[in-house]
């Protein structure tokens, strides 16, 4: 059985393009389009990877990203982060949250900034899945 | 958490604006919902070009360009960002964006050196005002002078016509405590309630309207906020242009009651005068809030 990847980003381009990523390379897609749709996936289908966006309505993906590193049961789940928001800003928001008093979490297994060629997309899905 | 509905079309308000609102966030503020509309006649139905994409396309990245920058300055605080670029009627998409989101808040407003007519006849806000169930602050960020509003919420002047709302406008800003410094409370009695009347009557309805700002005013105080009433005679308009200048008020604050009442109070009687010269943001509160 093909290993389920979600991407979970708000822009319907940009999800076509990684779904057809994500297949081509052998796996079997999952799409959600914010943070809370993507952490309600998460749990029902238990992906091996989600890639993840940062802006998005609702709920952003620094929240959904917070809440799947809490849980016990999800945050063995690699995640990468493919966003416009700069890598430096993500880490430095968890270290606000953190000083707030949230739980650490540790920083994800990949951050592409975007925009990112889908080659990199797929040799960093493989590599993390492999 | 509460969320914030920051409404923009980046000539209006700016970034300096959202900073001066994230003292919001001692009042539980954590989550700002970024919100551009891209108005149809701005990219459709150009003669003989027809629907323009490409701008559409072009206006929609343009935005995200500028919340990418605003909501990093955001996160690196802590903060939750949300962003929405949408295509259509500015008030309609507010309203669903508000409803949407569960916002407890929709700013919207201008940073242009308008009046408080062009900032209350602004029609997206008037649109959005009478529809929603949600507070609406129209902020006004720019002060005549060139100087810049930093702290809205630093001295509201609250108009109360001790209407059902209006106790609905007290809790509300109870719920801002954190974030208020000082609350004036005021009310303009009509001249029209003291013609013919004997000085002793005068002195009768002076004291009955003072009693019930008092009482509004303690349970500001009780909440642990500090208020002082104040009682004006004359037209509402003109004492409340009154009361916004020898009070130093930073923002008015009053209860919608009906689209009637508000155009009423705020644009049908309002004088020239008072159009021209009060440039302060106003916070109105609905009759339901969600």
């Amino acid at each position: 059985m093909a290993k389920k990847v979600l991407t979970v980003d708000d822009d319907p381009a940009i999800v076509t393009i990684t779904e057809t990523i994500i297949e081509e390379a052998g796996y079997s897609p999952l799409t959600a389009q914010n943070g809370e749709e993507g952490l309600s996936k998460v749990r029902e289908e238990k992906p091996d990877l989600v890639i993840l966006d940062v802006l998005m309505p609702k709920q952003s993906g620094i929240k959904m990203y917070r809440e799947l590193k809490s849980d016990k049961n999800l945050k063995k789940i690699p995640v990468i982060i493919h966003s416009g928001i700069a890598k430096r800003t993500f880490l430095r928001s968890q270290e606000a949250l953190t000083e707030f008093g949230d739980e650490s979490v540790p920083a994800p297994e990949a951050y592409l900034e975007k925009p990112v060629e889908p080659e990199e997309i797929a040799e960093t899905i493989k590599r993390l899945l492999n | 958490m509460k969320k914030l509905l920051f409404v923009t079309q980046f000539e209006e308000l700016w970034f300096n604006a959202i900073e001066a609102l994230m003292n919001l966030r001692e009042a539980g503020f954590n989550h700002f919902v970024f919100l551009h509309i891209i108005k149809r006649e701005d990219v459709a139905m150009h003669r003989g070009v027809g629907y323009l994409k490409e701008e559409a396309v072009k206006l929609k990245e343009m935005a995200n360009v500028r919340f990418i920058d605003w909501a990093e300055s955001l996160y690196e605080q802590g903060m939750e960002v949300g962003a929405y670029v949408s295509l259509g009627d500015p008030v309609a998409k507010i309203i669903n964006t508000a409803k949407e989101e569960g916002v407890d808040l929709i700013v919207t407003g201008r940073h242009k050196r308008s009046n408080l007519m062009e900032l209350l006849a602004c029609p997206e806000s008037i649109g959005v005002i009478r529809k929603t169930s949600t507070p609406v602050l129209v902020y006004k960020y720019m002060l005549p002078s060139g100087q810049t509003n930093d702290k809205p919420f630093e001295r509201p002047l609250f108009a109360t016509d001790f209407s059902p709302v209006s106790k609905k406008a007290i809790s509300y800003l109870i719920s801002l405590k954190e974030v208020i410094g000082k609350i004036e409370v005021m009310h303009a009695v009509s001249e029209k309630k003291l013609e013919n009347t004997s000085t002793l009557n005068v002195q009768k309805v002076r004291k009955k309207y003072r009693k019930k700002l008092d009482d509004i005013c303690e349970l500001f105080r009780e909440a642990g906020m500090e208020a002082e009433p104040h009682l004006y005679v004359g037209d509402t308009a003109e004492q409340l242009e009154r009361a916004i200048q020898e009070r130093h008020a930073t923002m008015i604050v009053a209860g919608k009651t009906s689209k009637r009442k508000l155009q009423e109070n705020f644009l049908g009687s309002l004088p020239k005068k008072l159009a021209e010269e009060s440039r302060i943001p106003v916070l109105l509160i609905p009759p339901k809030i969600k």
